[in-house]
């Protein structure tokens, strides 16, 4: 029986990228395509795949919040978080969330096939930065940097992180209420609570919080940032 | 005849889904592949394409420097930008530099084709996310 395999990413060319580098591995499938977290999480529940491959910076509900999301609906899934930076911080993250496997995607080409590999013989897959970083936590094991959550993100809900996401992706109250088929009333009471435990005053604290703490990634001009690498975010 | 193309991504898994998108198409070849701009001039050098798809945002040679230094060589060779830019300030830059088509990323499947044909056919093409132009 073939491996089933669901990919998301919102970037098209991504998948096509992606799915032509599974796709030529003998018994794998993409059993299925979503552009943002929300469908990932319906596609994923309908279709059960045997791995599921999200992209951590995605419209609407991002990967590593669609990671928590899933594996608390069903544990049993297998996760690997595709990701633009192998930051301490994104690292943390995607392990406390679940994922087994973390792949970058510059290097995506090299390591995914590697990643997917590992998780259908029931092994995690790192990158080398990962694994350092596991390492340093697990010898320092007063600070075991991989069970310490950023201390900011416990405080909000799934739901007020869903939230979060969109209000910083510039959406109204009222656009809000309609994606999570919620009242006005409601994603306002969230919006004040959200505020309240975050200490923030505006829309724009609430954006710099999202960007901090990878619940939006922003695209930055090069000219602006100095990179001269491109970063499929 | 068919329209040669020469793909510019340093993402290796970008220009593999460019690749299949563009080899959707008979009448089109892929005949070569770069990670940079430096590497770009050399293959446009060697492969003598009709097209050049083309990254702005490259290590030791981005795509706005790569076009204009390939409209000095090789004059007339159509340049498309495929780029994570939507903006109108960088998609100006780029047809400074020459190119004929500007095209984002996130827009590629709506965008590609139409956007080399136009090219291949040295018609101008540019489409930002909320809005395309093809003339």
């Amino acid at each position: 029986m073939k491996l089933r395999i669901l990919l998301a990413d919102d970037h098209e060319i991504i998948r096509r990228g992606l799915c032509s580098l599974l796709q030529g591995h003998k018994g794998w499938e993409v059993c299925g395509e979503a552009s943002d977290g929300r469908e990932a999480i319906e596609m994923a529940k309908q279709l059960k795949p045997d791995v599921v491959i999200l992209d951590i910076g995605m419209p609407h509900l991002n990967g590593l919040d669609a990671t928590r999301q899933l594996l608390q609906h069903d544990p049993h899934f297998k996760v690997i978080v595709l990701t633009i930076t192998d930051s301490d911080q994104v690292i943390r993250e995607a392990l406390n969330a679940g994922a087994r496997g973390f792949v970058l995607k510059s290097d995506a080409a090299r390591d995914l096939v590697s990643a997917v590999e590992a998780l259908e013989s029931n092994r995690m897959f790192f990158t080398p930065r990962v694994n350092d970083l596991v390492m340093a936590g697990f010898l320092d094991k007063g600070h075991a940097i991989v069970r310490n959550e950023p201390p900011d993100l416990p405080v909000l809900t799934a739901r007020e992180r869903e939230v979060t996401q969109l209000l910083a992706e510039g959406k109204s109250s009222k656009e809000v209420a309609s994606l999570l088929n919620l009242s006005t009333k409601t994603v306002e009471t969230h919006r004040s609570n959200i505020m309240r435990k975050l200490s923030l005053h505006s829309i724009r604290d609430l954006v710099v919080y999202a960007i901090k703490n990878n619940i939006i990634q922003i695209q930055v001009p090069p000219h602006l940032n100095g990179t001269t690498q491109s970063t499929l975010a | 005849m068919a329209v040669r193309i020469l793909l510019v991504d340093d993402h290796p898994v970008v220009r593999q889904g460019l690749r299949t998108l563009l080899e959707g198409r008979a009448e089109w070849e892929v005949v070569g592949e770069a990670s940079d701009g430096v590497e770009a001039l050399e293959k446009v050098g060697s492969l003598q394409p009709d097209v050049v798809v083309l990254d702005v945002t490259m290590p030791r040679m981005n795509g706005i420097e790569a076009c204009r230094l390939i409209q000095q060589k090789t004059p007339g060779l159509e340049v498309l930008f495929v780029t994570q830019h939507d903006s109108p300030q960088m998609m100006q830059e780029a047809m400074a530099a020459g190119a004929r088509g500007y095209v984002v990323k996130s827009n590629l499947a709506r965008d590609l084709l139409e956007a080399v044909e136009a090219v291949s056919q040295h018609r101008a093409f540019t489409a930002l996310a909320r809005n395309s132009l093809s003339c």
